[in-house]
C-alpha cells in the first residue's frame, strides 16, 4: 500500500474544507476504500476520517425516517423503525457481506461503494473507469458478474450494493453538504449509468459529503421484500436481486416498485415491470409478466447471459414471496 | 505396547502457539537487511521471448534484477523430467510463466517496477483443452502433447463387451480447483558463499526443495538447507510449487547479497500456482440385465498444463482408482496426461483419484437408472470382496465388507425414509426438489506401486539433555496434525506421557528424509517409522541399565537424561521396509498398487431450486474404514474438511480459463463455500487394522475428497432426474442440463447388444 497521511475531523465544516485538497479521500467504514488502497486502485495522499462526525443517528422524520450517513449497516438493519416499516431495507442490508463487514460499513459508504468488476480492481489491467480511454476488457473478457442493464460500450461494471437497491424502491432521498450548502438528491438521480464517462458514478460532487438519507412513508413501504440470488449463502455479491414493494387494495395493485440489483450498472428501477403490475390483481401471471418486462433491453454477454433469465425469475419470486408473506 | 494416547483426542502440539498468536509464519519472520522480491510473468500463453525492457519512471539502479542468465546451474525445477524452467528463457509456454525477478526494500515501488517491465513476446498458437491437445491442433510438448500414457488390462475386454446385455457409454468432466490454503505461498531465502542457500518457508516437502536447489545452484546438499516454518495449509498446493518460489527467492538473495522475502498475494497465488488437474473421462460399461458390470473400458485424460511436473504420478493414481472398489473381471483403462498452455496443474488432495472416481460413480447411477436398479443395489452387485482382485490384479487383503459399510451409511443417512419422503414432496408444487445420492470408493495409502520402496524414508528419535524425546522427521505439520499423531505414536511406543514427546522442526540440516508430506502417507508410513524408531530408543535405554520395566514417565525422563549425560547422545532411526507381499510391475501396471486401501461410503442429501438452479447440500454422511483412528477429533476434522473441499469442487469452485489463464483469480469471483453453505457433515469410522500401519492405521488425508462430487451429483439426478455430466455443477451448468433435459440418453448412450 502506498504510504498516506491520516487525519480525523470532528466537525463537518472542517471536514468539508479538507475535501477541497488534492489527493484527499474520506474514510467512513473503510470496507471499500481500504480494500482499494491495498489493491493500488486508490492511492490517496491523505485519508480524512469522518467517523467522529455527528452523523450516526437514526430517527423518525415526520411519517418517515432519517438515517445518518455514518450509521452502520447493522444499526440500520436492526433499528425498530426500519425493521418494521421498511422490511425491504432491513432484508437487503442483512443479505449483504458478513456480520463483521456490516458492523463497519456505513450508509454513506455503501451508497458510494465501488464495483467488484475484477478489471477495475486490477491496476495492471485497462479500465475506462480507472483510466479514461484505456479500454474495457470486461466486454470480451470474464464478465460473469458484470451488468446486462444500463451498460455502455465503455463500461459494464455492476453496481454491487444491496442497500441502494432497497432505498431506490422506497423513494429515498440522499442529503449532501458541500461548499454551496445543502442539497437533496432523489435516489433515482443519485447513481448514474456509465455512458461515455464511467468514472462518474454518482451525483456527488468533489468536496461534498453525504449527511443523511431520508426515507418517506409510502403506502407500499411496509409490504416490501428483498430477494437476493448469489453464489453462496453468505459473503457474496448478488448475481441478481430484486427489491419489490406493492400497495394492494381491493384485490388490485395500486402502486408498485420493482428495482433490480446485481444486473445493472446502477440500482435499476424497472418501471416497465411496475406498469405490468399496476391495475391488476397480484397473480403469478402478472408477476411473470413483470419479470419479463424488467429485463427488456438487456444486453447479455458471454459469461453473464444467464442473468437475463435469472433476473426475470428473481423478480417473479420476490413478488410471489411478498404476496405469500402478507 | 499398550495404547494410552492413540485413540484419544489429546491437545494438538502446536495449538497453544497458534491460538495465542505465538506461532510464526513466514510473513512474521524478518532478517536484518532483508528486502522483498517479486516476479514478472508472461501475459501470453505461448510464444517466443524476444526481449525484456525495463520501462521508464523507475529507479532501476536501486533494483536487483534476475533473469535466466543469472542462474548458476541448470535452469530447471528439478522434479521428474526437469522440463520446467525456473525462469523462462527464449520460450514461453503458459500465462503467468516467470521471466524476470525483481527485489527492492520498498514493496510499493517494487509493484510499480513489476508493472513497468515489458516483455516482448511473439505469440505462437496455443492449446487450451484436453481435446485440442489430443487432436494436436498445435504441438506444444514433445511430439504429441502427451506427457505420459499408461494402461491397465484385466481379463478379456472384447469378450465381455460381446457377451453383455447392454453397453452404456458416458462422458464426464471435472474442473480445475484451487487449493485455497489460508496462508499463501511465501519464502525467505538467504545466500552466502560459505553456507550456500538457506530457505525458510511455508511448505510441505523440505527435501523436494533441497533437491531442486542443488542442480539450480550447482551445489551439494550441505549447501542447500531448507527449514519449514509454521504452515497455514497445503492440500498439495505446497508440495512441488514451493521449489519454484524458493528457487526464485534464492536467486535474488544470491545477487542481492541480503535475504529476500517473496510472499504471493492471493491473486498471484491463484493465477500462477498449481491447481487440481481438469479431467475428462469416457466410461464404457458392459453390463448384464441384473446390473453386474462385466466389462469396463475407461479412457481417462487429465490436463497437466504446460510442463510435466507431477502429472504422470497424478495420472497413475487416477488410473488405478478408476475402476473403484468393484470386482469387474474385464477391465481396460487408458490413461493420458496431456500438455496444454496453462500453468502446470499439480498436487491437490486426492491426486487424480477424485477425477476418475467421479466418472465411474456417476456412471454407475446412470447404469442403474437405465436398468431400473437402485444406486445402492447396483453397487452391491459389483463390490469386490476380500480375496478377489481389483483392476490391477491386486488381491484384496484388507478385511473389508463394503455391504456392511453401505448398510451402516444408508442407515445413518436415513436413505429409505428420505427416498420415500422426497418422492412424495417432489410431486407437490413448488420450485424446490430434494434428492439423495451416494458414492462408494477406496483410496490407496502411500505412494503408488514401488514408490515407497524407492523413497526409503528414514525417521529418527533422539533424547534431549533434559530427558525428553524428540521426533526427527521431514514430514511437516501443515494443519492436519502431523506433530500430534507422531507424539501419540512415539509416546505409546515408549510408554510415556504425551508431554515427554517433542517434534523437531523440519530442517534438512537436522532431520532425516522421511519423504514428502503427501499421498495420505504421513500417518501410516511415517507414523510406523516413528513407532519403530521409538521402540529402538526404548530398547537401547532398557539395555543400558538406566531403566527397568515397569517404569513411569518420570523414571523414563530421568533415564533418558542420564543416558545423554553419560554417552553424549541417544538416537534411534528406522528405515522403511516394504511389506514382503507387495509386488508391482511399473510397466504393465499389474500387482499391488498400494499396501492398503481405506474404504468409504458417502451419502449426500441435496435440494435443487428449479427457479434459480441452485443446488445445496443439506446433509452429508461420510463413513470410512481407516484401519485405526489415531486421534478422533483430528480424524473427524480431516473428513469434515475434505468433504467441505469436495462440496466446493462439486458445486461452487469454478476456475474460469481465458487463453490458459485463470480469469477469476480472486475470492470474490472464485466461490468457495462458507460454513453457511455446508450441511452437517457426519464423519463415521470403521476400524479394521492394517498390520503395517501404526496400531493398524491407514491413510485418510485424501480420501474425503473422492466421494462428495459423485454423491452430490447423483443426488441431483435423484432430485430432478437430470444427470449432470460435469462439475462444478454451478447453477449455470444445472440450467444448461435442465433446459437440454439431459437424460440418460444424453449423458450416457446405451446400446443393447443383439444376440445372434
Amino acid at each position: 500500500m502506498k504510504p498516506f497521511a491520516y487525519s480525523r475531523e470532528t466537525g463537518l465544516d472542517h471536514a468539508l474544507a479538507r475535501g477541497k485538497e488534492d489527493g484527499v479521500r474520506y474514510l467512513a467504514g473503510g470496507t471499500t476504500l481500504i480494500d482499494l488502497m491495498r489493491l493500488g486502485v486508490e492511492e490517496p495522499s491523505t485519508v480524512v476520517d469522518l467517523r467522529a462526525l455527528p452523523l450516526r443517528d437514526i430517527k423518525a422524520d415526520g411519517d418517515g425516517v432519517q438515517i445518518g450517513a455514518l450509521a452502520t449497516n447493522t444499526e440500520v438493519a436492526y433499528h425498530p423503525l426500519i425493521a418494521k416499516a421498511y422490511p425491504v431495507l432491513s432484508e437487503a442490508l442483512l443479505s449483504g457481506a458478513s456480520p463483521q463487514l456490516r458492523n463497519m460499513a456505513s450508509v454513506g459508504g455503501n451508497l458510494l461503494q465501488r464495483t467488484r468488476c475484477s478489471y477495475f480492481r486490477d491496476p495492471s489491467s485497462p479500465c475506462n473507469k480507472r483510466m479514461a480511454g484505456s479500454g474495457c476488457p470486461a466486454l470480451d473478457g470474464y464478465n460473469r458478474s458484470n451488468a446486462i442493464l444500463g451498460v455502455s460500450s465503455s463500461c459494464i461494471a455492476t453496481h454491487p450494493s444491496d442497500m441502494a437497491v432497497a432505498l431506490l424502491a422506497l423513494d429515498a432521498v440522499v442529503h449532501v453538504r458541500g461548499g454551496g450548502g445543502e442539497r437533496a438528491v432523489p435516489m433515482g438521480d443519485f447513481h448514474v449509468a456509465p455512458g461515455s464517462t464511467p468514472a462518474v458514478e454518482t451525483a456527488l460532487q468533489k468536496g461534498e459529503i453525504i449527511t443523511h438519507v431520508t426515507v418517506p412513508a409510502s403506502p407500499f413501504a411496509q409490504r416490501s421484500h428483498y430477494v437476493k440470488v448469489r453464489d453462496r449463502a453468505s459473503y457474496a455479491f448478488a448475481l441478481s436481486s430484486a427489491a419489490v414493494a406493492l400497495d394492494v387494495s381491493g384485490g388490485v395493485v395500486k402502486s408498485a416498485r420493482v428495482v433490480l440489483g446485481g444486473v445493472a450498472t446502477k440500482p435499476w428501477r424497472a418501471t416497465e415491470a411496475e406498469a405490468e403490475l399496476v391495475g391488476k390483481p397480484p397473480t403469478s401471471m402478472s408477476f411473470d409478466a413483470a419479470g419479463a418486462a424488467a429485463v427488456r433491453g438487456a444486453v447479455p454477454r458471454t459469461h453473464n447471459a444467464f442473468k437475463v433469465e435469472l433476473a426475470k425469475r428473481t423478480v417473479a419470486r420476490a413478488l410471489r414471496d411478498l404476496v405469500g408473506k402478507a | 505396547m499398550k495404547n494410552r494416547l492413540i485413540g484419544t483426542s489429546v491437545p494438538r502440539k502446536e495449538a497453544f502457539d497458534k491460538v495465542t498468536g505465538r506461532a510464526r509464519y513466514v510473513d512474521d519472520v524478518s532478517f536484518p537487511g532483508m528486502i522483498y522480491g517479486t516476479t514478472v510473468r508472461s501475459k501470453v500463453a505461448r510464444g517466443r521471448l524476444r526481449g525484456i525492457a525495463l520501462g521508464p519512471g523507475i529507479p532501476w539502479d536501486e533494483f536487483v534484477v534476475v533473469t535466466a542468465k543469472d542462474i548458476p546451474g541448470i535452469n530447471a525445477i528439478h522434479l521428474i523430467n526437469d522440463d520446467q524452467p525456473c525462469l523462462a528463457d527464449g520460450v514461453i509456454n503458459h500465462p503467468e510463466e516467470p521471466v524476470v525477478l525483481l527485489a527492492h526494500p520498498d514493496k510499493h515501488l517494487l509493484e510499480k517496477a513489476r508493472q513497468a517491465v515489458v516483455l516482448d513476446i511473439d505469440e505462437l498458437p496455443a492449446v487450451h483443452s484436453i481435446e485440442d491437445a489430443l487432436a494436436k491442433t498445435a504441438v506444444v510438448w514433445g511430439e504429441d502433447n502427451i506427457f505420459k500414457r499408461y494402461t491397465i488390462e484385466k481379463g478379456d475386454i472384447a469378450e465381455a463387451f460381446a457377451n453383455a446385455d447392454v453397453i452404456l457409454e458416458g462422458h464426464y468432466e471435472t474442473g480445475a480447483q484451487e487449493q485455497l490454503y489460508i496462508e499463501n505461498n511465501g519464502v525467505i531465502a538467504s545466500y552466502s558463499e560459505e553456507a550456500g542457500v538457506t530457505i525458510w518457508g511455508s511448505l510441505q516437502c523440505p527435501y523436494y526443495i533441497q533437491k531442486a536447489l542443488i542442480p539450480l545452484f550447482g551445489v551439494g546438499p550441505e549447501r542447500a538447507r531448507v527449514i519449514q516454518l509454521e504452515t497455514g495449509g497445503g492440500f498439495g498446493g505446497k508440495e512441488e510449487y514451493p521449489s519454484m518460489i524458493a528457487s526464485h527467492a534464492a536467486l535474488l538473495a544470491k545477487k542481492a547479497g541480503v535475504p529476500v522475502k517473496i510472499i504471493y498475494d492471493r491473486a498471484e497465488d491463484m493465477a500462477a500456482t498449481t491447481k487440481r488437474h481438469p479431467s475428462r473421462t469416457v466410461v464404457r460399461a458392459a453390463v448384464m440385465r441384473d446390473g453386474t458390470v462385466v466389462g469396463l473400458d475407461i479412457d481417462f485424460a487429465i490436463d497437466g498444463g504446460a510442463y510435466s511436473t507431477l502429472s504422470q504420478v497424478v495420472l497413475s493414481r487416477g488410473l488405478i482408482h478408476a475402476a473403484g472398489p468393484y470386482s469387474c473381471p474385464n477391465v481396460h483403462i487408458l490413461g493420458r496426461a496431456v500438455a496444454t498452455n496453462s500453468p502446470p496443474h499439480g498436487a491437490f488432495r486426492g491426486f487424480g483419484a477424485p477425477q476418475s472416481i467421479f466418472a465411474l460413480e456417476r456412471h454407475l447411477d446412470e447404469i442403474g437408472k437405465y436398468l431400473g436398479i437402485a444406486p445402492d443395489e447396483i453397487r452391491r452387485r459389483n463390490f469386490v470382496k476380500p480375496g478377489q482382485t481389483l483392476a490391477t490384479g491386486q488381491v484384496v487383503r484388507d478385511d473389508v465388507d463394503m455391504n456392511v459399510l453401505l448398510d451402516r451409511a444408508l442407515e445413518a443417512a436415513g436413505w429409505g425414509d428420505k427416498k420415500a419422503r422426497f418422492a412424495v414432496e417432489n410431486r407437490e408444487e413448488g420450485s424446490v426438489k430434494r434428492g439423495i445420492g451416494l458414492a462408494t470408493f477406496l483410496h490407496g495409502t502411500g505412494f503408488t506401486g514401488s514408490g515407497e520402496k524407492f523413497l526409503a524414508s528414514i525417521v529418527g528419535v533422539e533424547a534431549t539433555a533434559d530427558g525428553h524425546v524428540r521426533v526427527l522427521a521431514a514430514s511437516t505439520e501443515i494443519g492436519q496434525g502431523t506433530n500430534t499423531i507422531f507424539a501419540q505414536i512415539a509416546g505409546d511406543a515408549l510408554g510415556v506421557d504425551y508431554d515427554v514427546i517433542q517434534v523437531g522442526q523440519p530442517d534438512t540440516a537436522f532431520v532425516p528424509n522421511s519423504g514428502p508430506t503427501v499421498a495420505s502417507r504421513t500417518c501410516t508410513i511415517v507414523g510406523k517409522l516413528v513407532e519403530t524408531a521409538a521402540l529402538g530408543l526404548r530398547q537401547t535405554l532398557l539395555g543400558s541399565g538406566l531403566l527397568e520395566e515397569p517404569y513411569s514417565s518420570e523414571q523414563f525422563v530421568k533415564a533418558c537424561s542420564a543416558y545423554v549425560a553419560r554417552s553424549g547422545e541417544l538416537r534411534a532411526y528406522a528405515e522403511y521396509k516394504q511389506p514382503p507381499y507387495i509386488k508391482w510391475d511399473e510397466d504393465t501396471f499389474k500387482g499391488d498398487a498400494y499396501g492398503a486401501y481405506s474404504w468409504a461410503v458417502y451419502v449426500a442429501s441435496v435440494k435443487v431450486d428449479t427457479l434459480t438452479y441452485e443446488a445445496t447440500v443439506e446433509d452429508f454422511v461420510a463413513l470410512q474404514e481407516v484401519g485405526k483412528v489415531i486421534h478422533p477429533t483430528l480424524a473427524a476434522g480431516q473428513i469434515e474438511g475434505g468433504v467441505a473441499q469436495g462440496i466446493g469442487w462439486a458445486l461452487y469452485e469454478n476456475v474460469v480459463w481465458k487463453n490458459g489463464r485463470m480469469a477469476n483469480d480472486r475470492m470474490t469471483d472464485y466461490i468457495m463455500p462458507t460454513s453457511v453453505d455446508l450441511p452437517p457433515i457426519r464423519a463415521l469410522f470403521a476400524e479394521s487394522p492394517y498390520s503395517y500401519g501404526p496400531s493398524g492405521a491407514k491413510g485418510i488425508g485424501e480420501l474425503p475428497m473422492d466421494g462428495p462430487g459423485p454423491a452430490i451429483v447423483n443426488a441431483i439426478l435423484d432430485a430432478v432426474g437430470i444427470g449432470i455430466p460435469r462439475i462444478p455443477a454451478t447453477p449455470e451448468v444445472v440450467m444448461e442440463a435442465y433446459l437440454a433435459n439431459t437424460s440418460v440418453t444424453r449423458v450416457c448412450r446405451a446400446t443393447e447388444v443383439a444376440r445372434g
